[in-house]
């Protein structure tokens, strides 16, 4: 009987495992890492490993937040806009002459704040949110070029800020940012698991109706996960702005669609209603693992573009590949245990 | 029959007050900037934005049918390499035009095939394919500017002037009038609006969503390989980032023009009113002189008020012919019981 049990809980696991929204992209990621570090010698050394993790660093912090927002049902495209733009406050702020950290305050509201124009833009306006987001990307953009008038921004480091840009470690390989998306990764996830707002995210995303008529605020949910999105957009700025150490104002462009990328790689759904932190990292990691590998193995610079729209066809597809496995077993084995029942 | 009902009745069709915005803003820029109203200027505009009608209408297809295509910028720029290309290699001109709709043709059926067939998400899979398309112009021109076919006929196919205006804008209209007819008039059209209310039902009711959707991405994709042609031929030049970005002002467009993202609601039509309203609000900017730093707030600005003005003015016409439909109810009634 026991032993019959213990059967059944490991392939219970098994199948868990299996049915994991992100399996499928996982086991690519360990057979991609496996056979580089047999051929290319240079893959496995610590040196690549820290600048893997550097590297995703900006793409995670986003990814989280539109995590959250792809949870809630909605999308938002400004995210790599709003972070040059807090950059930008950070940078310009501190080349002013302000205190680094009441800069970086400055830098989190305005990235709040967008998140929350955002957010009332959708809700009390009903523009769509593709929409939305989309006009505040440009927006976003034209005051960063005009603020900045084309010119980069320079000459706001110091000592401290190499620290938080992640070009000085403080441990070994471990820098301030790794720290920083680290616990950022655990609050997010126990937002979403242990309290009231994050259970919102998850029901508001899956039928916004009915959790208006369990009498849930379904708007103020909303307006919610865009002013979390805006704030880790926030954080990502202050975070690229340490790591680039010169802003150029268009710094941002085309992170809000590696962002959603890295999302949806992670098992969120663009129809709402699903979607891990723990998603959001891998995926992260599956778009910096490819850029990286393209360096490495130095595939030329006009074929990179083609090898990244693969790894996203290809990611979406593993996933679909492993669910539909998992599926097909789990029902085996259901009818397995039937029919050992009824024997 | 008064005037008012007359008026809410007009402001109740979906898309007036986008059109009417459209209106008001060429006005204001014919009477601030002396080239903007030229026959020239406007032609070579229009001209300009021909390739982005072109995609705004095949793109209504899919997102009515409850998906969305992000590839279709970068397939468009791509087309237009490959056609670019087979008429400098010295092919017939039909020949190179084939292959860039082609192109396009095959890019749409590689997006529906991945989408429909393994059920994955279709901005991702869109996201993928845009990449391997822009990858493969960026191959294709390798790095260089792609200048100059000799085949004046394949210039022609965007530079004939027919009845005053360009062929590239006779295509645009053409193809924007059938794909409009089609889909509000065939039985294929009226699939495509029941696939975009809803799967399920659309599904019960014995409607193949999925080899809807196929041919709504197919017929995107087409359209994208079409627009290729017509750049290409406009002008007859072509380098790598060919396009990039187009697909924003497509989705955009649409989305002003009243088209719903969630699916199921919209006409072309009025989509192509949506882009002819931001490519007119570029250009219009460039004339007047403003500083190009700030274009992107304007733009921004725009589709935001003309998203809330084209929703409140068709909110309001609704409330006022209810009223109104309430008002004629209760008279009715009256009499009756008189």
């Amino acid at each position: 009987m026991s032993e019959f049990r213990s059967k059944v809980s490991i392939a219970s696991t098994r199948n868990r495992a299996l049915m994991d929204p992100s399996f499928g992209v996982v086991a690519l990621l360990a057979l991609v890492v496996i056979v580089m570090s047999i051929f290319q010698p240079s893959f496995k050394t610590s040196g690549n490993a820290t600048n893997i993790i550097n590297a995703m660093m900006t793409v995670s912090f986003l990814a989280i937040g539109m995590t959250v927002v792809l949870i809630s049902g909605g999308i938002d495209l400004s995210v790599g806009s709003t972070m040059a733009l807090t950059a930008g406050v950070a940078g310009k702020f501190i080349s002013y002459g302000m205190n680094m950290y009441v800069a970086f305050i400055f830098a989190l509201i305005v990235g709040a704040l967008v998140g929350l124009v955002n957010g009332l833009l959708i809700t009390k306006l009903a523009i769509p949110d593709f929409i939305a987001t989309l006009a505040m990307l440009g927006i976003g953009q034209g005051i960063m070029l005009y603020w900045t008038q084309g010119v980069p921004i320079l000459g706001y480091m110091s000592t401290p800020y190499y620290y938080i840009g992640g070009l000085r470690k403080i441990l070994g390989p471990i820098s301030i940012p790794m720290i920083v998306l680290v616990v950022v990764a655990l609050v997010v996830s126990i937002l979403l698991k242990k309290t009231n707002l994050g259970l919102y995210f998850y029901a508001v995303g899956s039928s916004s109706v009915s959790t208006r008529n369990a009498g849930v605020h379904v708007g103020r949910i909303k307006i919610w996960a865009y002013v979390i999105s805006g704030l880790l957009a926030g954080i990502a700025g202050i975070h690229i702005a340490g790591r680039t150490t010169t802003i150029p104002p268009l710094i941002g462009n085309g992170y809000e669609i590696s962002a959603i990328a890295a999302a949806v790689i992670g098992g969120a759904s663009l129809l709402g209603g699903r979607g891990r932190v723990v998603g959001a990292l891998i995926g992260a990691l599956t778009l910096t693992l490819t850029r990286n590998i393209i360096n490495i193995v130095g595939i030329a610079s006009s074929w990179q573009a083609i090898v990244i729209g693969c790894v996203l066809i290809g990611a979406v597809l593993a996933n679909r590949a492993s669910e539909m496995f998992g599926k097909r077993i789990s029902e085996r084995t259901e009818k397995l245990n039937k029919r050992k029942v009824s024997a | 029959m008064n005037i008012a009902s007359r008026v809410t009745r007009v402001l109740s069709i979906e898309g007036v007050a986008i059109l009417g915005a459209f209106v008001l803003m060429v006005l204001y820029f014919s009477f601030s900037s002396d080239s903007f109203f030229v026959a020239d200027s406007i032609r070579y505009y229009v001209n300009e934005a021909a390739p982005i009608f072109l995609i705004t209408a095949g793109l209504t297809y899919v997102i009515i049918a409850g998906g969305i295509d992000l590839s279709i910028g970068a397939v468009l720029g791509l087309s237009a390499g490959t056609s670019l290309t087979f008429s400098m290699w010295g092919w017939p001109t039909w020949a190179s035009a084939l292959i860039g709709i082609a192109t396009g043709l095959l890019f749409g059926v590689i997006n529906a095939a991945i989408i429909t067939f393994f059920k994955v998400n279709d901005f991702i899979v869109t996201l993928g394919t845009l990449n391997i398309a822009g990858g493969l112009l960026t191959v294709l021109t390798d790095h260089k500017q792609l200048v100059g076919t000799s085949d004046k006929n394949f210039m022609a196919i965007a530079g004939t002037m027919v009845f005053g205006v360009t062929t590239g804008i006779v295509i645009a209209i053409l193809a924007v009038v059938v794909l409009e007819f089609a889909l509000l008039q065939s039985s294929y059209g009226r699939r495509v609006y029941a696939t975009g209310i809803g799967r399920l039902p659309a599904f019960i009711s014995g409607i193949d969503v999925d080899k809807v959707k196929f041919q709504a991405y197919v017929i995107s994709g087409g359209m994208a390989g079409l627009g290729g042609v017509v750049l290409a031929a406009h002008l007859n030049s072509v380098q790598s980032g060919l396009a990039g970005g187009y697909e924003l002002t497509a989705i955009a467009g649409a989305v002003l023009g009243g088209v719903s993202l969630s699916g199921g609601r919209g006409s072309i039509w009025r989509a192509v009113v949506g882009a002819l309203f931001l490519a007119t609000l570029k250009q219009g900017l460039q004339l007047l002189g403003v500083d190009p730093l700030i274009y992107q707030i304007i733009t921004g600005l725009c589709i935001l008020i003309g998203v809330v003005l084209d929703r409140s003015v068709y909110n309001l016409a609704l409330r006022i012919s209810g009223r109104n439909l309430e008002r004629n109810h209760q008279a009715t009634t009256e009499l009756s019981s008189v």
